[in-house]
């Protein structure tokens, strides 16, 4: 059985064009079976809507009268990007507001224009003799726009990755609020429902596949960036008129301490062409796998702890080393399935017509890592001798080690040094304002430590977050192993 | 109901009499309430606290009259206005006062928010204020 995209878009318009959703697919597929779904079904319609941070739009102004060409351009006091000709920009979801970081961003501009709301623009300029005006301070809304076009280059990843933290400390992450120790665990997508993950071999997704975007009607260009099909982390690169859409589909984000992003809905209709996309289509939450991984490492190749359903993930819990860790989606899933659903009415209603792609997506597309000229350094490459003293000694000798070794941090262990504190030579100083005479009295015991395998960096970040300038290095056992202090690091 | 944060400091509560003292004595008020959480930290014994707005007044007075430290804590109110059913707040949440009903719609069920606010800056969408 094989059908063609023009017989579909015939059905479509005869009114007789049976569209079901990847969700309804799964059952349809159970009941009746491949071949008879694949006669039977035309269209699959998908849908997710989560934090797309790759995203943003390109906006055009129209000439100021004198023009300006401007240099400098803040839309609500998020600065664009204005590397165009003269009147165009793009504002981009994750450049966060001037005055409001952490509060505002690129993607609430995006949303406010969207609904309607007016926006300030303000710029400035070095000027020239064909552009000569200096500023520019006004108020304006999307219809005062002669394009204004969603453009994103990395949007629907086809599954991502579920986040834990196995770190002391809570996360503030782009994955939300992870808690210490395995405290909770976040995941992104929507599952069965996601729209690269119904035609994972890209037979119907490429270049100017018509699809729903924002909550109006868009387009694909082309793969994403970072684009990997091998490893089921492909992605696609979106673009659509913004003057369309709605502001229910795309909402502007914070993340606490991470930073803005926006939501986007994405939905992509799969034409049933032949009795294969029917079975990729009838994909379940149970057979779309994703990795567990630990955000608590703070490397670009964080630990894969194992691996998980969809299924699992929705079921509020993950079980990690026999425990069962409370689990929820970045994702709407509820407005996920609004996506498909309302896609699926456009088609029944005979206003979205299916288009085959000019060309579809690569499967063969590598993502590669940064290449770094700079070797990286790691704390066990510019540690040094730590000098110790145990948790009974004197006060006074501690003083005198500081002297000796002209070191401003003595780091306090057990016999079997065990990091137990940390005393400083203003800890010392305090005692003696104060009369206090015990080293268990000024001794700090929450210690921030780093380890032999942390790269500098991430060394240097914990002193300059926690106001300190030595972090005592210990192995697995805490066994202090040597000391980095931020003269090490200059 | 409004949520507050006693600590009976360690040096108050020296053994179980004193805290039973302190407890009856709030109690004497025939007032019911709720003890949200009970833990023992090294500056003493928390308590969280569910108490009946009209008698907030009568029971701090009680505590203050122990020397306990009151802090007053709020629940957390949504805006589900511009909650966008994400569910970035509900694996946070430790009591299943936020959680996604069988349209994976957010819910929230305030008698069983404990004010913890670990919620709070959790929401993408800043729509989880306390109180």
């Amino acid at each position: 059985m094989t059908k063609t995209y023009a017989e579909i878009n015939e059905k479509i318009k005869n009114g007789n064009v049976v569209v079901v959703t990847a969700e309804e697919m799964i059952k349809i597929v159970e009941e009746k079976g491949i071949t008879v779904a694949a006669e039977e079904v035309d269209i699959v319609t998908t849908g997710t809507f989560g934090p797309m941070c790759s995203s943003g739009a390109f906006l055009n102004f129209g000439h100021a009268d004198p023009p300006i060409k401007y240099e400098h351009l803040w839309l609500n006091e998020v600065h664009a990007y204005h590397g165009n000709a003269a009147a165009d920009c793009y504002i981009g979801c994750t450049r966060m507001a001037d005055v409001r970081p952490f509060e505002y961003g690129g993607g609430h501009v995006i949303e406010d224009l969207v609904a309607g709301k007016p926006i300030r623009i303000r710029g400035n300029s070095y000027t020239t003799d064909c552009y000569p005006l200096a500023e520019v301070d006004t108020e304006l809304t999307i219809k005062d726009l002669n394009q204004a076009i969603l453009c994103n280059p990395r949007n629907a990843y086809q599954r991502y990755v579920c986040a834990v933290n196995s770190s002391d400390r809570t996360l503030y992450t782009y994955m939300g609020k992870l808690l210490p120790r395995f405290g909770n665990a976040h995941f992104a997508g929507a599952g069965a429902l996601n729209p690269l993950t119904n035609d994972p071999d890209y037979e119907t997704i490429g270049i100017g596949t018509r699809i729903f975007l924002g909550g109006g009607i868009g387009y694909i260009m082309g793969e994403g960036t970072q684009h990997s099909p091998k490893s089921r982390f492909g992605t696609l690169f979106l673009k659509g008129d913004l003057k369309q859409m709605t502001s229910e589909y795309l909402k502007g984000v914070t993340y606490p301490k991470y930073g803005t992003s926006m939501f986007v809905g994405v939905g992509i209709p799969i034409p049933i062409l032949n009795e294969g996309l029917a079975k990729k289509t009838a994909i379940s939450d149970n057979e779309v796998l994703t990795d567990v991984v630990d955000y608590g490492i703070p490397r670009r190749d964080r630990p894969i702890l194992r691996q998980v359903s969809y299924k699992e993930l929705k079921s509020g819990f993950v079980e990690l080393n026999g425990k069962f860790i409370k689990c929820s989606s970045l994702s709407s899933i509820f407005y996920a399935r609004k996506i498909a659903e309302t896609l699926k009415k456009w088609i029944k209603n005979g206003e979205f017509l299916l288009n085959p792609p000019a060309e579809t997506l690569s499967t063969e597309t590598i993502c590669k890592p940064l290449k770094q000229i700079s070797e990286l350094k790691f704390v066990k490459d510019l540690k040094k001798k730590a000098i110790i003293c145990y948790d009974d000694c004197d006060i006074k000798i501690v003083a005198e080690k500081i002297i000796q070794n002209n070191m401003n941090h003595i780091v306090i262990t057990n016999r079997a040094k065990i990091l137990l504190g940390i005393v400083t030579s203003f800890d010392i100083t305090k005692a003696l304002a104060q009369n206090k005479t015990e080293l268990k009295e000024i001794i700090t015991k929450r210690v921030v430590t780093a380890s032999d395998n942390d790269p500098i960096e991430i060394a240097a970040r914990k002193m300059r977050n926690n106001n300190i300038s030595a972090l005592p290095v210990i192995d697995d056992n805490k066994k202090v192993v040597g000391i980095i202090t931020s003269e090490e690091l200059m | 109901m409004t949520v507050i944060n006693v600590t009976l400091p360690l040096e108050l509560i020296k053994d179980i009499n004193d805290y039973s003292k302190i407890i009856n004595d709030i109690l004497k008020h025939d007032i019911s309430f709720n003890v949200l959480k009970f833990s023992i930290i090294s500056s003493g014994v928390t308590l969280l606290l569910d108490v009946p707005d009209d008698k907030i007044e009568i029971i701090t007075e009680a505590l203050e009259e122990n020397n306990a430290i009151i802090n007053k804590k709020g629940r957390v109110k949504i805006d589900f206005e511009n909650c966008i059913d994400c569910g970035a707040c509900v694996a946070l949440c430790p009591t299943d006062a936020l959680y996604m009903n069988s349209e994976n719609r957010l819910e929230y069920t305030e008698e069983r928010c404990m004010a913890c606010l670990l919620c709070v800056d959790s929401c993408p969408r800043s729509a989880i204020k306390e109180e």
